[in-house]
């Protein structure tokens, strides 16, 4: 099939927002190489079009069969960020990886927002294990009028609340900070490789 | 509204995306070994002729990209074998021999879980 203007004028279009997408997280090279591809699948996949099928719906037919560009680049965006996880296991990665993933599915959103409150949490009693001894009295177990309200730091203490615990808070939210961190990682891990063993979006 | 079917189905749709996704490696790399070498395209109408596991094609890409990165395929551009320049794939040393430990395991799950379905056939049906 001979593409009119308009027809390659939409091609361009579609390439021009995956290409656009790509560049923003693969070197430049990858990115060209990958567009270079899609381009060839979409050429060749008109040149075999039957010929009583109009140009206008050919175009869309293929571009649908190939997916919306910015879907097409959250693959190969997801596929190299988890793999890159995988492979250092670093937090640093992992993050990057739950970050993308996070911006591709509501189900990665939710996955990812449960495993950055375990971060949190297990950094913020890590936190807590270091500012013991610097500020023994602004941590620990906050009880306000006889009943425990918060464990933790807080600057200056509430007038009305008592801190509880001696310097045993040091090992223990360590030791606590440090396992929900572990914990917490490998949940990280896992949800990757699960979702590593759907393949891409 | 959600019906009750509806929602019951949901899960099970679920799984049999998770079982064609998961089985998408071992069939672009089986796609790969039946010929010399494959193009994207070549490799997307070989599998849509044997099984119904592509649904965007878009992401076979990427995936034949994690491969070649990973490995297992290695790719080259050739320009005077189509209308437009392929990027062809074949399998390296090291894909010949994941592939086969794939298929190895494959066989063995696949009999397995063979096995406990013909137990529990006739109480399911």
């Amino acid at each position: 099939m001979k593409l009119s203007e308009s027809g390659d004028a939409r091609i361009r279009g579609y390439l021009y927002i995956l290409g656009r997408s790509l560049k923003s997280f693969l070197p430049r090279e990858m990115a060209l190489d990958a567009l270079r591809e899609i381009e060839s699948h979409v050429r060749e996949r008109l040149e075999q079009t039957d010929a009583a099928e109009s140009e206008e719906t050919a175009v869309a037919r293929v571009l649908a069969e190939l997916g919306p560009p910015l879907q097409v680049a959250r693959a190969y965006s997801a596929e190299i960020a988890v793999e890159a996880a995988l492979a250092t296991g670093g937090m640093g990665a992992v993050s990057r990886a739950l970050w993308r993933l996070a911006s591709t599915t509501v189900a990665g959103f939710f996955a990812t927002l449960g495993l950055f409150v375990g971060y949190v949490l297990g950094l913020g009693l890590v936190a807590t294990s270091v500012l013991k001894p610097i500020f023994p009295e602004n941590v620990g177990l906050f009880i306000v009028d006889g009943i425990p309200r918060s464990f933790g730091a807080q600057f200056p203490v509430p007038p009305n609340a008592q801190v509880w615990g001696g310097y045993w808070v040091v090992p223990l939210s360590l030791a606590a900070g440090l396992g929900v961190l572990v914990l917490t990682h490998r949940w990280a891990r896992a949800y990757l490789l699960w979702w590593r063993s759907r393949t891409s979006t | 509204m959600v019906t009750g079917k509806a929602f019951e189905s949901r899960p099970l749709e679920t799984w049999r995306e998770q079982l064609r996704r998961g089985a998408l490696d071992l069939a672009i790399l089986l796609s790969v070994s039946t010929a010399r070498r494959r193009y994207g395209l070549d490799i997307i109408r070989h599998l849509e002729e044997f099984t119904d596991i592509v649904v965007g094609e878009g992401t076979i890409y990427p995936i034949l990209a994690r491969l070649t990165r990973e490995g297992v395929l290695v790719s080259e551009w050739i320009n005077h074998e189509g209308p437009h320049p392929r990027k062809y794939y074949r399998l390296t040393d090291k894909g010949r021999s994941d592939l086969s430990e794939m298929i190895e395991h494959w066989k063995s799950f696949a009999a397995k879980l063979g096995r406990l379905v013909a137990a529990s056939g006739e109480n399911v049906t």
